[in-house]
């Protein structure tokens, strides 16, 4: 699935997104953790920290580890604090 | 002056009120009670404005009264708690109008030994109120001097006339041509929202000026101490990141992201040069430094550029000045963003007021009153730029233009209200409603009109507890929570940016108030404070005139989905029941 970044965890992860193959949504976050350390202060075991937040595909906002993911799946990763 | 025979700590159980007619002053008691009732900032200052008839006056008129509310949290240890409310009837809504802003001005107005100063009357000519509490003096000087000077120029020249410990906060010269979304100014942050700047144009008061030396002690000082490292060690977590690494205008590619930027006067969701102004683009081709409030350990400001060049860049400037009228040219964008704060203006509005007349323009209404501006298109900085100088002068359409949205649609007609972009006369901030709907919600039901800092809704939009673009019955609830948790951050008074460090803010903030002040509160009462704040401010409205038919959206939000998004669709039936199903859970 297609994985991208605003913000912070995209300046954290130097890029805006990246590809990677998951299951399910703890086991995405394992595998960022260990790809990218600088997010890994952002994920603790397989949930994000509570300043951030998880959507699919722009639609509806997941922090389910055990929610499912599809190979064409968009997971965002962004701020949960949304304020301007 | 007098003195209460009880003064809790953290209060100096005093009000000084000035008419500034005459340039005389005088110190007023607060009862404890209605302290703890009210506690400081909004609140103390809706409940002050009340006590004055303020909700029933012309808010530009002599007998108006503006209120500089302090709280019992400033001058403490405790992280981003210098801040003061600028409360008054708003020029722009005709209701009530909160604004904060923050830093030295905020404690020094309360080492004057007061918690707020309540401002009446109109000075004789053009003025700086000058309130020294070292020498129990309150007086009126000429400003002609410092006519047409910017908000930094006034506070220099001042500083340097009267002394660097006196602190001074400003209006530019849009404040003095009562621009309706004026601000005050000082040290360089806005009280931005809805024309406390034209309030004191009104007063002919340039600058109101005061240093002082009285502190109002806390009752349990170690404990304080130790809960203020605690609270500021966490303030350096990963809760307030962003507002240190990139600022409020990471928002703006997120947002696009998720079709909820407001672009061409709300025509879009989505603009096509979002990343050429993102924060992501302007750090990494810009110099930037980062700059803090007093007392305050966040850090949140991102300046861009160096010394008076340097542009203070926030989400809500960058989307209202640029993908709002279409500009993607960055270096436009701060110029616009600086030009706004020399003149003393709100981004928000006047990026709303200019993004609606581009709209005006391209449908070929606005061709009345020799208000015609072919110049005036979306996406033109020159236009952009030109614009925001006429408004600050009042100047051909700018005198338009600075009456807001919804005042120039009366003169323009062809319907134009229904794409105003305003609710209660005060333009929409950078969170498109459809695709955000409790946000909608919040923004219908605002007191001081489309305001996010007053309603925090779009929290819940960016969560699990909602579908933003569906939003049902359920959503309500929680925009009442974070309605309800503002009213009280803003009385206490603490920066919104620290919100997401507590555990229970309720909890923590009841354990502030009872280290500062001795009280026995709870929790369960500072909920309840929050609501009794937020009524407060409802039956200022109501004796302003409000009606239910205020508590809505224009047109365009109801009956046109997004283009680029035809989910996010909201329907007058489904914000009606939103907002009858709010009002019955308010208990209204």
């Amino acid at each position: 699935m297609h994985v991208e970044f605003f913000g912070l965890s995209r300046e954290r992860a130097g890029t805006a997104r990246i590809e990677v193959q998951a299951e399910t949504l703890g086991q995405l976050l394992s595998i960022l953790a260990e790809q990218i350390p600088p997010l890994g202060a952002f994920i603790g075991g397989n949930r994000l920290h509570p300043a951030f937040i998880a959507n699919l595909n722009g639609d509806c906002f997941v922090s389910d580890p055990a929610t499912r993911l599809q190979k064409n799946d968009h997971v965002l990763i962004l701020s949960a604090d949304a304020g301007g | 002056m007098p003195e209460a025979d009880s003064v809790p700590f953290g209060y100096h159980a005093r009000y000084l009120r000035i008419d500034v007619s005459h340039g005389s002053g005088e110190y007023l008691l607060l009862d404890e009670t209605m302290l703890r009732q009210f506690i400081g900032g909004s609140g103390l200052g809706v409940r002050l404005l009340l006590d004055e008839g303020a909700a029933q006056a012309d808010p530009l008129a002599p007998e108006a009264a503006i209120v500089f509310a302090f709280s019992p949290l400033v001058g403490s240890p405790l992280t981003t708690s210098a801040k003061f409310a600028v409360v008054s009837k708003s020029p722009l809504t005709e209701r009530i109008n909160d604004s904060l802003a923050s830093s030295g001005f905020a404690i020094a107005g309360k080492q004057c030994g007061c918690d707020a100063i309540v401002i009446v009357g109109r000075a004789p000519e053009l003025s700086v109120l000058v309130i020294d509490e070292k020498h129990s003096d309150v007086h009126l000087e000429p400003a002609a001097e410092y006519r047409g000077l910017t908000c930094r120029e006034t506070e220099a020249a001042l500083r340097s006339r009267l002394g660097a410990d006196y602190r001074i906060a400003s209006i530019g010269p849009a404040g003095e041509h009562l621009v309706r979304y004026a601000t005050v100014s000082h040290d360089g942050r806005h009280a931005g929202r809805g024309g406390s700047g034209a309030v004191l144009g009104a007063k002919n008061l340039k600058a109101i000026a005061l240093r002082g030396s009285q502190r109002s002690g806390w009752a349990h000082p170690r404990e304080l101490t130790e809960l203020s490292r605690s609270l500021s060690q966490r303030s350096f977590g990963p809760a307030t990141a962003k507002y240190r690494e990139l600022g409020t205008a990471a928002n703006l590619l997120t947002f696009n992201r998720f079709g909820a930027l407001p672009t061409r006067n709300f025509q879009s969701g989505t603009f096509e040069e979002a990343p050429s102004i993102s924060a992501e683009q302007l750090s990494a081709t810009r110099s930037k430094t980062r700059e803090s409030c007093v007392a305050c350990t966040i850090g949140c400001e991102h300046i861009y550029g160096h010394g008076a060049d340097g542009v203070r860049l926030e989400y809500e400037s960058l989307f209202a000045l640029g993908s709002l009228c279409g500009v993607g040219d960055a270096d436009t964008v701060l110029r616009a963003v600086r030009r706004c704060d020399e003149l003393g203006i709100d981004t928000i509005s006047t990026g709303g007021s200019i993004a609606f007349a581009m709209e005006c323009v391209e449908r070929g209404w606005l061709d009345v009153g020799g208000n015609d501006a072919p110049w005036l298109r979306f996406g033109s900085g020159e236009a952009l730029l030109h614009a925001i100088e006429l408004i600050g002068a009042r100047s051909g359409i700018g005198n338009l233009l600075a009456e807001g949205s919804r005042r120039a649609a009366q003169v323009i007609g062809h319907n134009s209200i229904s794409i105003a972009p305003q609710v209660k006369g005060l333009e929409i901030p950078g969170y498109e409603p459809r695709a955000l709907q409790t946000m909608a919600l919040g923004f219908a039901v605002g007191a001081r009109g489309a305001d996010h800092n007053r309603s925090g809704a779009y929290e819940v939009d960016f969560s699990d507890k909602v579908d933003r673009r569906r939003v049902t019955l359920d959503a309500v609830r929680y925009a009442i929570e974070t309605e309800d948790k503002a009213a009280l951050m803003d009385s206490l008074i603490l920066c919104k940016f620290l919100r997401g460090v507590f555990d229970d803010f309720y909890a923590e903030a009841a354990d502030m108030l009872r280290k500062v002040t001795g009280w026995d509160v709870s929790a369960g009462e500072l909920r309840e404070t929050a609501k009794r704040i937020v009524s407060a401010k409802r039956q200022f409205n109501l004796l302003a005139g409000w009606t239910p038919a205020e508590d809505t959206l224009p047109e365009r939000f109801l009956k046109t989905p997004l283009p680029n998004d035809p989910a996010a669709s909201l329907s007058h039936q489904r914000l009606d029941e939103l907002v009858a199903e709010y009002h019955r859970q308010r208990g209204w």
